[in-house]
């Protein structure tokens, strides 16, 4: 094309005025946050089932037109930035287990949901779960969709070779404690030389803390992070790579370790079965559910809120605890592993019957009496971000071979740092 | 920077280009401003979107930086605290070194790669559009895409690196465990990206040089050495210094390489920049802070510190480049 002066000049002309149409229509459609006809739902992948949704929208239809939104990329990041910017607000919104605590300080930002109805239903669900999403001064800011109940995955097979306990109650009590674990992993690895019981300290590590009541600010804002219960999940955390049982997974080699007997046992929540599956489809049936050592733990498991814009939070509360009802929640496990929330579905057919890649057994016998005994603790906004050095810090002891007590000093001195810039003092 | 303050206007200015321009903004000064009023609004709308997108942002983080700010509630002026905290935290200045590690590990072996590679299709005849458009694909290959692949190949047990290297009786190496192998293995990746698209920069600048200096040299009896060192390197230079000052600016925020490469979306301790914080730049560190830790202040800190960097090395690639030939 021959461009003259005239034909740029147009096609300025051109470019500018589709950016005020662009951003005209912008205001039109940012005022239709206020209208109760639409209720808007932000979620991400996999973080509902997605059979639910859809169900969700037919049985809403008469009332209000529900539009689910899957949202990729980092997600917090955009709730915070629709939430700071208050235009294009979704009703209904996700907010991850990690982030919850980092929303508490934030809690005008969202329609208390104990003002809605929820404290009526609140003993349908697990309290320490619905104590994750509530201020201090009492407000609930999110309804949990799911849970994340810890246990020891393990190798049947390979527990057998070695000539331990393979059925998973007598495993449980072989491993009713760490150092019952840790134990138990030497002399798997004496008999079986490739195979570690351990994939890395911080895997340890996350599951110690939260089987204790405290973690590493207390409720006063205090810093407790160089404190004994720290130190002693964090010994915890060292022990099997003294003990010589911990593959020292820090990349992305866990997908085959998982699969090729690296790993002999893998601690991780619920959810985390699916990962093993995904990744060692091969191992069906060989693997089986055991108690977490030293009891159960919580990772993940997250929330539905509604921020302060939504049209009708009534509305949209009814919604929600549709979404979650038990008999939703068992099929939100079946569909997508989220372990629900609701005691009452741990009865339901989807939740009892035996999972075939666990050679049959009902892993519910496992994760519901662990669900109900996760401790109670206090996660203060800071609460990832102070933790974070302890991680880096047990990684430098695996990957550069740095003393367990010099990583200790460096990581409660960086926990610190940070702390203070979180305004904990 | 301008082509035509680089070049000052010389015979061995990028090309006739440079020169024309100088001589029209001379015989238009005489001109009143308002009488391009059709020039200005054709270029404006790019004017627009960058004090909107680009201008604004860049103002408001020098405000926050002064700031406590959780990215929803209300913001509290600190005053100069979070460059105090800046110039205390270790791991602002292991991401430094990260990131100056980083840039050096890729961008000399990209810059030399590129004036090889362009200097070698300068006296190709034949298919050359194909060359240019084969070294040109890494460059609008998705990153994240690249990344996932050069992760793979460089798994520490898995991979197909450490097979070949098992395969020759070679020690295997742990690639994305060893603080230094994740460095140089994010080094290759953006040596691998730009290493085309400055091959091409450096090929424009090649055929821009008259062809009669070349026949001329020969005629003296210089040979291919003296010729690339004395003449083809010389008249180069201000397109050298061009791609010198874009892999600095770029190489210096090296971010999605390290994001995607250690497990961005963990739900414990994400965006650390892997084992021994290796991969931990400064772009990383700066988003961890913002958007992980919600600590919008120092986020905005850190990156006015990289902006300070980025300029200091501009400056200094700067003077080296365009050596003593100062005006």
């Amino acid at each position: 094309m021959e461009l003259s002066r005239r034909h740029l000049l147009q096609l300025g002309m051109f470019t500018a005025a589709t950016g005020a149409l662009v951003s005209a229509c912008g205001d039109d459609d940012s005022s239709s946050g206020s209208d109760s006809k639409t209720t808007t739902l932000w979620y991400w992948a996999g973080g509902l089932s997605d059979k639910v949704v859809a169900d969700a929208v037919t049985q809403f239809k008469a009332r209000t037109t529900v539009k689910p939104s899957v949202i990729g990329g980092d997600f917090k990041a955009k709730l915070v930035t629709t939430l700071a910017s208050g235009k294009f607000v979704p009703d209904i919104t996700g907010v991850k287990g990690e982030d919850v605590a980092a929303f508490l300080p934030q809690a005008n930002k969202f329609v208390d949901l104990n003002t809605l109805g929820a404290t009526k239903l609140s003993s349908e669900y697990l309290t320490w779960k619905l104590k994750k999403a509530t201020t201090q001064d009492g407000k609930l800011i999110g309804f949990p969709i799911d849970i994340g109940p810890t246990a020891a995955f393990y190798r049947e097979d390979l527990f057998e070779q070695a000539g331990l306990p393979s059925d998973p109650d007598a495993v449980g009590e072989a491993i009713s404690t760490w150092d019952d674990y840790f134990a138990l992993g030497v002399k798997l690895k004496a008999k079986l030389p490739k195979t570690f019981l351990v994939n890395n300290g911080g895997s340890i590590f996350t599951l110690a803390i939260g089987q204790g009541t405290k973690r590493f600010v207390d409720e006063e804002n205090h810093f407790i992070g160089d404190q004994d219960h720290v130190r002693k999940a964090w010994e915890t955390a060292v022990k099997p790579l003294s003990l010589g049982i911990n593959a020292k997974i820090n990349d992305n080699a866990w997908n085959a370790a998982i699969g090729n007997g690296t790993l002999g046992a893998e601690l991780g929540a619920a959810w985390h079965a699916l990962d093993i599956s995904s990744a060692a489809p091969a191992t069906k049936g060989k693997w089986r559910v055991a108690t977490n050592p030293a009891g159960p733990s919580n990772i993940g498991g997250s929330f539905l809120a509604i921020p302060k814009e939504a049209a009708n939070p009534q509305l949209a509360f009814e919604i929600i605890t549709w979404l979650l009802n038990p008999e939703n929640q068992a099929r939100g496990f079946t569909d997508a592993a989220l372990f629900p929330s609701a005691p009452a579905a741990y009865k339901l057919p989807a939740l009892t019957g035996g999972d075939p890649f666990f050679g049959g057994q009902a892993t519910i016998d496992v994760f519901g009496p662990a669900a109900e005994k996760i401790p109670i603790a206090y996660e203060a906004p800071s609460d990832a971000a102070v933790s974070a050095p302890y991680f880096n810090e047990l990684t430098n002891i695996e990957t550069k071979g740095k003393s367990p007590e010099d990583a200790w000093n460096d990581a409660v001195s960086q926990a610190k740092q940070i702390a203070k810039r979180q305004g904990v003092d | 920077m301008t082509p035509g303050r680089a070049g000052g206007g010389r015979a061995r200015a990028p090309g006739a280009a440079t020169r024309r321009s100088l001589r029209a903004s001379k015989e238009h000064r005489r001109r009143p401003v308002r009488s391009y009023w059709r020039e200005y609004l054709a270029i404006s709308p790019f004017y627009l979107v960058f004090v909107g997108f680009s201008l604004a942002p860049v103002i408001f983080t020098l405000y926050i930086a002064f700031q406590r700010w959780d990215g929803l509630g209300e913001m509290q002026f600190v005053g100069l605290d979070q460059f105090r905290f800046l110039v205390k935290d270790p791991t602002f200045w292991l991401s430094v070194w990260n990131t100056v590690v980083i840039w050096v590990l890729a961008t000399f072996p990209m810059l030399f790669l590129a004036l090889v590679l362009a200097s070698a299709m300068n006296s190709r005849r034949r298919s050359v559009g194909f060359y240019r458009i084969t070294f040109f694909v890494p460059n609008v290959t998705s990153i994240v895409a690249a990344a996932i692949f050069f992760f793979a190949i460089f798994s520490s047990q898995y991979g197909i690196v450490n097979a070949t290297f098992h395969a020759l009786g070679l020690p295997e190496v742990g690639w994305m465990t060893n603080p230094w192998t994740i460095r140089l293995v994010i080094a290759m990746l953006m040596t691998w990206q730009w290493t085309g698209y400055n091959a091409l920069i450096y090929l424009a600048g090649l055929q821009a040089i008259p062809t009669e200096l070349y026949e001329a040299a020969r005629i003296d009896g210089a040979n291919a050495v003296q010729i690339f060192f004395r003449i083809t390197l010389p008249l180069l230079r201000p397109i050298i210094l061009f791609t010198v000052i874009v892999s600095t600016v770029t190489g210096l925020q090296s971010f999605t390489e390290p994001q995607v490469l250690f497990g961005s979306n963990a739900a414990t301790n994400p965006n650390s920049g892997g084992p021994g914080q290796a991969g931990l730049t400064m772009m990383l560190y700066f988003y961890q802070q913002a958007f992980t830790n919600n600590d919008y202040g120092y986020g905005a800190a850190i990156v006015w510190a990289l902006c300070l960097l980025i300029l200091a090395f501009v400056v200094i690639n700067w003077r080296i480049v365009r050596g003593g030939d100062d005006d």
